[in-house]
């Protein structure tokens, strides 16, 4: 059997409301390119590296440019989730105290766990107070978070160090004022996953947390061409969500109305206002996550739970549990800019349906 | 009255915890399933009923 016959037979998609999706089209159109003409080492003297230079610099640009840091700042990982932890341990010195919130990332909270850590509740917006704290602490700052879109306050009081994760905002949102390295996930903005942008804003206030022998910020090998690829993503996802932002907000407050006022006892994290508005995550009461989300992928659309029934652990969303949001009959929708209004018309009436089947 | 929920999986505990809030005032609910606190909290917000943690694994709620 081979991957490719494998791959045919599970094709044709439904309508994507997972946070994954498919490479963007102006990525996917430049990939083979970016592997005849990437794929040499940038650092070796022959004209394939020089123009593999010229590429990987031209995509520093457009990542500078659009997630508004410099281009000599823009650092790539292999893995994302690497980045935590050159971060956060990377800023903390002896005698740090790590803030965090109780909706960040399970990667900040293992972090969290081999340092002097306090973990800073939320409400139900989902909104953490951030002490004063000193110079030397650190804060780990989830600009919006992926599985609600909840914006967080800016860090503004905060004294010390902050490690800014933007790895579900992208370049959706601008870094704060401050800040002192900062994270974003490739698949974020459509870019290939496997990737991803560690940035610090000055060198002297990290020092590297891995086994290093040199200057070098991180030693992961990441895929030169996907990183070129990434940043055309990145370029083209931009163009797309300027232009239809006004439409996903006016999608993600629909959503909100029509659970309201057609669906009832259904808990909602969050307001559209306060957060992103591509991310939407709501429970709907004594119903069953996993078959839930069966029934609707055969009717034709994918979603994702935060609930307990859904996950590896059989343990809840940490988020949904933090916040007080009910943690069965989670739903988790990601309004991609592909997604056209019928086929949310389309999603909601059959979720209705399901959900008074279920019910009954 | 006790209801005993222990083995069962989400939403299963709150189900049938609202069922046997149609017939009682007070329930005593005894789960140990992960969810079941952060769910009792959400719910009891969403319904008005209230509950307080005895031990471990012990609920007792109260209909609105």
């Amino acid at each position: 059997m081979s991957i490719a016959g494998s791959v045919l037979r599970v094709g044709s998609v439904t309508t994507n409301f997972q946070s994954e999706s498919p490479l963007h089209p102006a990525a996917r159109a430049f990939l083979d390119d970016a592997f005849d003409r990437g794929w040499a080492d940038p650092s070796k003297p022959h004209q394939s590296s020089r123009q593999t230079a010229i590429l990987l610099n031209e995509s520093k640009e457009i990542f500078s440019h659009h997630l508004g840091i410099r281009s000599e700042q823009v650092e790539f990982l292999a893995d994302p989730a690497l980045g935590f932890h050159l971060g956060i341990s990377g800023l903390a010195q002896p005698g740090s105290q790590l803030y965090y919130s109780a909706i960040d990332r399970s990667e900040v909270f293992a972090v969290a766990e081999g340092m002097d850590s306090t973990k800073l509740p939320v409400g139900l917006n989902g909104i953490a107070a951030y002490p004063e704290a000193s110079e030397k602490d650190v804060l780990a700052w989830q600009a919006a978070n992926g599985e609600t879109g909840i914006i967080s306050f800016q860090p503004s009081t905060f004294k010390g160090r902050i490690f800014v994760d933007a790895t579900a905002s992208g370049p959706r949102l601008r870094m704060p004022d401050r800040w002192h390295a900062g994270l974003w996930n490739s698949q974020s903005w459509q870019g290939p996953s496997g990737l991803g942008i560690f940035a610090l804003s000055e060198r002297s206030a990290w020092k590297n947390p891995l086994p290093h022998i040199d200057h070098n910020i991180s030693s992961s090998n990441f895929s030169i061409p996907l990183a070129i690829a990434s940043a055309l993503a990145l370029e083209g996802y931009v163009g797309d969500y300027k232009a239809e932002k006004k439409r996903i907000e006016g999608m993600n407050s629909r959503i909100r109305e029509f659970l309201h006022s057609e669906i009832h006892d259904v808990d909602v994290a969050g307001d559209v206002a306060y957060g992103l508005p591509h991310l939407l995550s709501f429970s709907i009461l004594y119903i069953d996550a996993q078959i839930l989300i069966n029934k609707l992928d055969e009717r034709g659309f994918a979603v994702d739970s935060g609930s307990a029934c859904n996950s590896a652990n059989m343990e809840p969303s940490h988020v949904l549990a933090a916040m007080g949001i009910l943690t069965h009959g989670n739903v988790r929708l990601t309004l991609h800019p592909t997604v056209k209004d019928e086929e949310l018309k389309e999603f909601l009436q059959v979720l209705k349906e399901i959900v008074a089947e279920l019910r009954q | 009255m006790e209801l005993n929920c222990l083995g069962m999986r989400c939403p299963l505990p709150i189900i049938k915890l609202a069922q046997q809030l149609k017939n009682t005032e007070e329930v005593t609910l005894l789960s140990d399933d992960p969810a079941t606190l952060p769910d009792l909290t959400a719910w009891a917000r969403m319904t008005g009923n209230t509950f307080t943690t005895l031990g471990e694994h012990r609920y007792l709620v109260k209909k609105l």
